[in-house]
């Protein structure tokens, strides 16, 4: 490829890179840790509240004392057979909704009622979600809006990030195999960060791709099918979407009743239809309405397209079954599209995979953020552009890796103090606060010197957790998915751990990039590339 | 300003092309919807890419504009819109 043309996609890459770059940190960092969602449901449970669930009402009575106290969770609910058994609904009306009010998701668990029998909202972390709001719409708020401006802007950034990595797979193609084994340092630190950043791209491409088109696919759906109805198929679409993505037509009630068999019956019913499927939830249309139906929804082990559902009357009579296998082309693609994103179809060695994957992902962008910031001003001259960039990148990064852990120790320590009522609030807030001072901070500090603390900081936070819940909770914190989530921290503390020592060392070995020490004034020498030293010497 | 054309143009692109290969394939559109959807994104990517690259701004984009007049032409000639398959 000719020399001006390998620079134009140079500079494209790069741009798009940085454009995408600190939105895509937060996804990865977060998304890392949301590989383990459901474990993280279970470590954020506080010991006396599992304890708790061991004396509650079993799911089959929580579900008939939700649907006889709450009408609207009569036309709609999930039910979650956990070990504490949880029921979903969306309360569309002011009756019995309580404090909480209409317009919202309820989650009623089996430990939620008062010795009356009566439903009592009691205070839950609610650190998964928060973690998994991080991850796919940067947790910022819908405010009502029929579209989610976080999930979709989202999608946006991926596209971007999809061209980013076509121009990438186009500048290191030719020179792949050569750069596989280019991580060394040859007595220069700057191209040893070059090609920890190349050797991380390179490694971990397929992981990229399928993670932008997913995340792209998934984000933006809502705006493609909006223009894909405008320009292509007309009004029409969204009737074929919800067609043919449901699991069953909606419920259309003839007033008649019906009375519903227990829960164990339609699990047992559905097992009888699709023996090799576990059961992960279940969605009740149309509860008590002859005209209702039951969808087992699960996984099929054995695909990376694993999800299935078995929909049932309310007689237990089968309806329909979707599974890899038996469903149409739509669900043929939609089920591993969710799967390859999340990680999910292939045990514990490929979640492992994805959360590594993903920390990895995470130090791209800010290698590649930092590249960015000192090739603009080795180009162009110190320019206070490239060094509130850089100042950002660092205050926004570290903001969120401390932020994070600082919700994971509210999360563990706030229920055992008198606030616990305030516990899922003050994890958003903590985080919220954190990086928003070390964003400020960062715009105002020495680069150097703010990243040799914050490197210090952040591994001791993540430290800091698992030791919190041994204080507080003891051998608690050793059963199995609470010991998953501890020694993810502790890979997270090491981690960091070992960017701190690469940090330091460049520090002692190559000297410091003008854009990392002080001021940048117009005054300050312009940083001369690699090229540029040989030239001159 | 320019990527964000780019952006912004390659979008309605994208969807249109989608759109005239789901009317020369022999298989109603419904069935194939989701696939649709993940060529709209790669699509996307790979015109923001073309788009942005080359060293002059006007003439891609003016090139963009002109492929999705082109292009929504192209579709009134189909049954698509509001139609079957």
């Amino acid at each position: 490829m000719k020399a001006d043309r390998l620079r134009r996609f140079i500079d494209l890459h790069a741009w798009l890179g940085m454009a995408s770059g600190l939105a895509l940190f937060v996804a990865f960092f977060a998304g890392a840790l949301n590989v383990f969602h459901h474990e993280l449901h279970h470590w954020q449970t506080p010991q006396a509240t599992e304890a708790a669930s061991q004396d509650a009402i079993d799911g089959q009575a929580l579900l008939d004392r939700v649907t006889d106290q709450y009408p609207d969770a009569r036309k709609r609910l999930f039910f979650l057979p956990e070990e504490d058994p949880a029921v979903m609904w969306f309360q569309s009306s002011d009756a019995g909704a309580g404090e909480r009010g209409a317009g919202e998701w309820l989650t009623a668990h089996a430990t939620d009622f008062d010795e009356a029998g009566k439903y009592v909202e009691k205070p839950r972390s609610a650190l998964a979600d928060f973690i998994n709001q991080l991850h796919y719409q940067l947790a910022i708020p819908s405010g009502g809006l029929p579209i989610n401006l976080g999930m979709t802007f989202m999608g946006l950034i991926s596209i971007l990030y999809g061209a980013a990595l076509f121009t990438g797979l186009v500048i290191h193609w030719p020179k792949l195999r050569k750069e596989f084994f280019a991580l060394k340092h040859e007595g220069n630190m700057r191209r040893y960060w070059k090609n920890m950043h190349n050797l991380i791209g390179v490694v971990s491409l397929p992981f990229h791709l399928i993670m932008s088109v997913t995340g792209a696919a998934m984000g933006a759906f809502t705006l493609v099918a909006v223009v894909l109805g405008t320009l292509v198929f007309g009004p029409q679409l969204r009737g074929v979407i919800e067609e043919e993505t449901a699991v069953w037509p909606p419920v259309q009630s003839q007033g008649e009743n019906a009375a519903m068999v227990p829960m164990a019956d339609y699990l047992s019913a559905a097992a009888d239809a699709l023996p090799e499927m576990s059961v992960d939830w279940v969605e009740i249309r149309g509860y008590g309405d002859a005209a209702g139906w039951v969808d087992v929804a699960g996984s099929v082990p054995g695909d990376v397209g694993h999800h299935a559902h078995v929909v049932l009357d309310p007689a237990m009579g089968v309806l329909n079954v979707i599974a890899p296998g038996q469903r149409s082309l739509n669900f043929d693609s939609f089920s591993p599209v969710y799967s390859l994103h999340f990680g999910d179809y292939g045990g514990m060695l490929v979640k492992g995979l994805y959360f590594a994957m993903g920390l990895l992902g995470a130090l791209l962008f800010v290698s590649g953020n930092v590249l960015w910031c000192e090739r603009r001003s080795d180009r162009q001259g110190p320019s206070r552009g490239s060094a509130f960039l850089l100042r950002l990148t660092l205050g926004l990064c570290f903001g969120v890796v401390i932020g994070v852990a600082c919700s994971f120790l509210v999360s563990k320590g706030l229920p055992y103090t008198p606030w616990a009522a305030w516990v899922a609030t003050a994890e958003r807030a903590v985080c919220g606060v954190v990086v928003v001072l070390l964003v400020l901070w960062s715009l105002r500090a020495s680069p150097l010197r703010f990243s040799g603390l914050m490197l210090m900081v952040a591994p001791l936070c993540y430290l800091a957790v698992p030791l919190l819940q041994v204080v507080l909770e003891g051998g608690h914190a050793l059963e199995a998915d609470n010991l998953l989530i501890n020694g993810l921290l502790l890979l997270v503390a090491s981690s960091l751990w070992v960017v701190r020592r690469q940090f330091r060392k460049r520090v002692r070995l190559a000297e410091p990039h003008p854009l990392w020490v002080g001021k940048v004034t117009q005054g300050h020498p312009k940083h001369l590339t690699e090229t540029e030293r040989e030239a001159v010497s | 300003m320019r990527a964000f054309l780019a952006f912004l143009l390659s979008l309605p692109l994208s969807v249109m092309l989608m759109g005239l290969l789901a009317a020369a394939v022999p298989a109603p559109w419904q069935s194939w919807l989701v696939l649709q959807l993940l060529g709209v994104t790669l699509l996307w990517m790979l015109l923001v890419t073309l788009v942005a690259l080359p060293e002059r701004t006007w003439p891609p984009l003016v090139a963009l504009l002109v492929m999705n007049g082109l292009a929504w032409v192209a579709l009134q000639t189909t049954a698509l819109y509001g139609g079957g398959a």
